[in-house]
């Protein structure tokens, strides 16, 4: 690839590679977190038959937020999805000592591909224990204190709600219009990295520790070390 | 190049910072600075706000992912650091239609 007269954008396929990559090295440096799985879904009709289409999946994670001061990623897993349709549910039963069960939220996370933008898109919704979605604005307070603030501020990261290309629901939805400016600004440093075509490997952990800041989602280092 | 040096007690490990402006971001007439090993990226982050008077910055480390305000310098210091610094990339936004 040729850093210079890239945009910052990926096709399809190579979203497909920087998935597989990120699904592989999450679990190898990460066993006690939480995986990042690959959901395939039924084709949409107008897909071409050699596309596969599906996404990321983490799910029923618990993002704490102390007082505003620090954010955890905490792994109680509850149930695994195999796909769209089918669910198997496996239970662990873990228990959480917190003051104020109020506050513990969990959010399902999705990375889906964006065929208009050409990048990766966060999808994510929050609900409490019992299932019950949050609204917008409770939302925002359980964000972590700087990324609330850069949510506010920024002009590259904002939150609108839009139905889930495949589950066609409503979650909410990081908007991506400025994603391929500052992918390519991240890589420009490191030309050798993007000659050697890593870049594509390592592509949605960079992006990942963009976006998941929004949310509160830390990237282990060990998943960092080799970019 | 002289070093901004951030008071603190001298028993904790000092780490230097290496600022580099990317993109359309201005250069800082001092880009190097130490800062407490034991304080957060979010006083790196904040620093670079003030400096720039710029609410939205694009800071990064070793051009390949954004550190959690959270972290430890002395964290990042030890897995992203060499030639005895941590390197930090800034860029500021950018306008778009």
């Amino acid at each position: 690839m040729d850093i210079s007269s890239w945009d910052g954008t990926i096709s399809l396929a190579e979203f497909h590679v920087a998935a597989r990559a990120l699904v592989e090295k999450w679990k190898r440096v990460s066993s006690a977190s939480p995986p990042w799985s690959w959901v395939s879904c039924p084709k949409q009709p107008w897909v071409a038959s050699h596309e596969v289409e599906g996404y990321l999946s983490l799910e029923n994670i618990i993002l704490v937020s102390i007082k505003e001061e620090h954010d955890e990623l905490l792994s109680f897993p509850q149930k695994e999805e195999t796909s769209c349709s089918d669910k198997e549910e496996s239970i662990d039963i873990a228990t959480l000592s917190q003051s104020d069960r109020d506050e513990i939220c969990y959010y399902d996370l999705h990375i889906v591909y964006s065929a208009s933008y050409r990048v990766p898109v966060l999808y994510f919704r929050v609900y409490y224990s019992d299932g019950e979605p949050l609204e917008f604005e409770d939302i925002k307070k359980h964000l972590p204190a700087h990324s609330a603030k850069t949510l506010l501020d920024s002009k590259w990261t904002f939150i609108t709600q839009e139905e889930h290309p495949y589950l066609k629901r409503p979650w909410y939805k990081l908007h991506p219009c400025g994603t391929g400016e500052w992918m390519k600004l991240l890589f420009q440093g490191d030309v050798s990295l993007a000659r050697n075509g890593a870049a594509i490997e390592v592509y949605l952990i960079s992006w990942l520790s963009f976006v998941g800041q929004v949310v509160g989602l830390r990237i282990p280092y060990e998943m960092l070390n080799q970019l | 190049m002289a070093t901004v040096e951030i008071q603190s007690p001298s028993s904790v490990r000092k780490v230097v910072v290496h600022l580099r402006a990317t993109g359309d971001a201005p250069i800082l007439k001092q880009v190097k600075f130490k800062i407490p090993g034991s304080d957060k990226f979010a006083k790196v982050i904040d620093f670079l706000r003030r400096q720039l008077h710029r609410e939205t910055l694009f800071v990064y480390v070793n051009s390949a992912f954004s550190p959690n305000p959270d972290e430890l310098v002395i964290d990042l210091y030890n897995n992203f650091g060499f030639d005895g610094k941590l390197v930090v990339n800034y860029a500021c936004s950018m306008a778009w239609g």
